[in-house]
């Protein structure tokens, strides 16, 4: 049970996210794109301010025993500010390229917070994946779709890429989800883990799946040091296993998913368009 | 794992979600729009990711696994549609189609 002062602190620290989020909401409001006078400057200022204040009123709370590596969770500061600023400008940039760019970069910095959390797969899969591929057919259309120049080499920027649609309703109801989100993670109590739902050992899915292993070879390779290989299991191993002996559906499934939308996007794809201009009018 | 050690990590996948959620609305470009249902699907896969750490369970880093087959093939999908629609249009306004509101 929590003594009086830590949980009345634990409160305050609900009510400083309240605080941030409203903060943050007209901090993004300002930041949006639109037409003449766009105080995006002090937009960034007054968003930056209020994140790093937010974490040092988060931070004031953390208990001594983490569970993870001081370092490690230091360094999931960095990346989360990374994300948070590229997701920011993802939203607000009024030139889709540099978007998909920006978004590029909260991929990556997710992938290092993932390996702070010891998801060392999860962060590789993510940049080859998302970074790799899925980024990739985003640039290619945005570039199939992109306006001309104009004649003096100035850059377009089209009005729909320029005019925010409705900003301020839409970050309202967006800050008060995320209020709420945080008021309820932050609550004490409301995360708590579950020692019922921890997956059996390394040692016992050793013993009782992986009987066929290979240790010998593994101890044949790398020597000295393959006691411990050999009774500890990788991130990947473990995920492996998982995938193959709790989701076997799941993964049978997600393999029609994929086989029925390459079907459907060669279908589309392919799709006569009547009435299509026959110059292009992106041609000057 | 500790649980508010977790929340820091939850508070970026809060963010990243609520910011995806409202460029999705507040964006005219349809390939913006779907390129923040991507942001949202990274908030959400942070969140998956946090919390099979906090349980010692990794059956969120395998649904991670599944989040990013669904993203590819929305990605697929969604930017097929866009591209048959810029190609009547000649515009990626999703304004140019409100005539499909009911």
């Amino acid at each position: 049970m929590l003594c009086p002062s830590v949980e009345q602190g634990l409160f305050a620290m609900v009510y400083a996210l309240y605080t941030a989020s409203v903060i943050g909401a007209i901090a993004l409001w300002m930041m949006m794109p639109r037409r003449g006078y766009n105080p995006r400057k002090i937009g960034a200022i007054l968003g930056a301010a209020t994140l790093g204040g937010t974490w040092l009123v988060l931070s004031r709370e953390l208990p001594g025993d983490l569970g993870i590596s001081r370092v490690a969770f230091g360094y999931s500061y960095i990346f989360s500010a990374i994300a948070i600023i590229a997701a920011v400008r993802v939203i607000t940039h009024n030139r889709p390229v540099y978007s998909a760019l920006w978004f590029v970069l909260v991929v990556l910095s997710s992938a290092g917070l993932f390996l702070t959390l010891d998801a060392q797969f999860m962060a590789l899969a993510m940049v080859i994946i998302y970074g790799g591929a899925i980024l990739v057919t985003y640039v290619f259309v945005i570039m199939l779709a992109a306006q001309a120049d104009d004649p003096e080499g100035k850059q377009v920027v089209t009005e729909y890429d320029a005019v925010a649609r409705e900003p301020a309703g839409a970050i309202a109801a967006g800050f008060l989800l995320l209020a709420v989100l945080l008021g309820v993670y932050f609550q004490p109590g409301s995360l708590v883990a579950n020692p019922d739902a921890a997956a059996p050992s390394d040692a016992q899915l050793i013993a009782s799946t992986l009987t066929d292993r290979p240790a010998k070879k593994i101890e044949d390779r790398l020597g000295a040091d393959a006691t411990d290989r050999t009774q500890h299991l990788d991130n990947i191993e473990r995920i492996g296993l998982d995938l193959f002996t709790s989701h076997p559906l799941g993964l049978e499934l997600a393999g029609v998913i994929l086989l029925v939308s390459l079907v459907g996007a060669v279908v589309i794809a392919r799709q006569r368009v009547e009435n299509e201009p026959i110059v292009p009018d992106t041609q000057p | 794992m500790n649980d508010i050690a977790l929340a820091h990590y939850l508070f970026t996948g809060a963010v990243l979600f609520a910011l995806g959620m409202v460029g999705f609305v507040t964006r005219r470009n349809m390939i913006l729009m779907f390129l923040c249902t991507e942001m949202m699907f990274q908030g959400v896969v942070v969140s998956l990711v946090g919390f099979s750490r906090l349980h010692g369970n990794d059956t969120g880093q395998t649904f991670v696994i599944f989040v990013l087959t669904i993203a590819a093939a929305e990605a697929a999908l969604a930017l097929g549609l866009v591209v048959l629609l810029y190609r009547r249009k000649r515009t990626l306004d999703a304004g140019a189609w409100a005539e499909l509101n009911g």
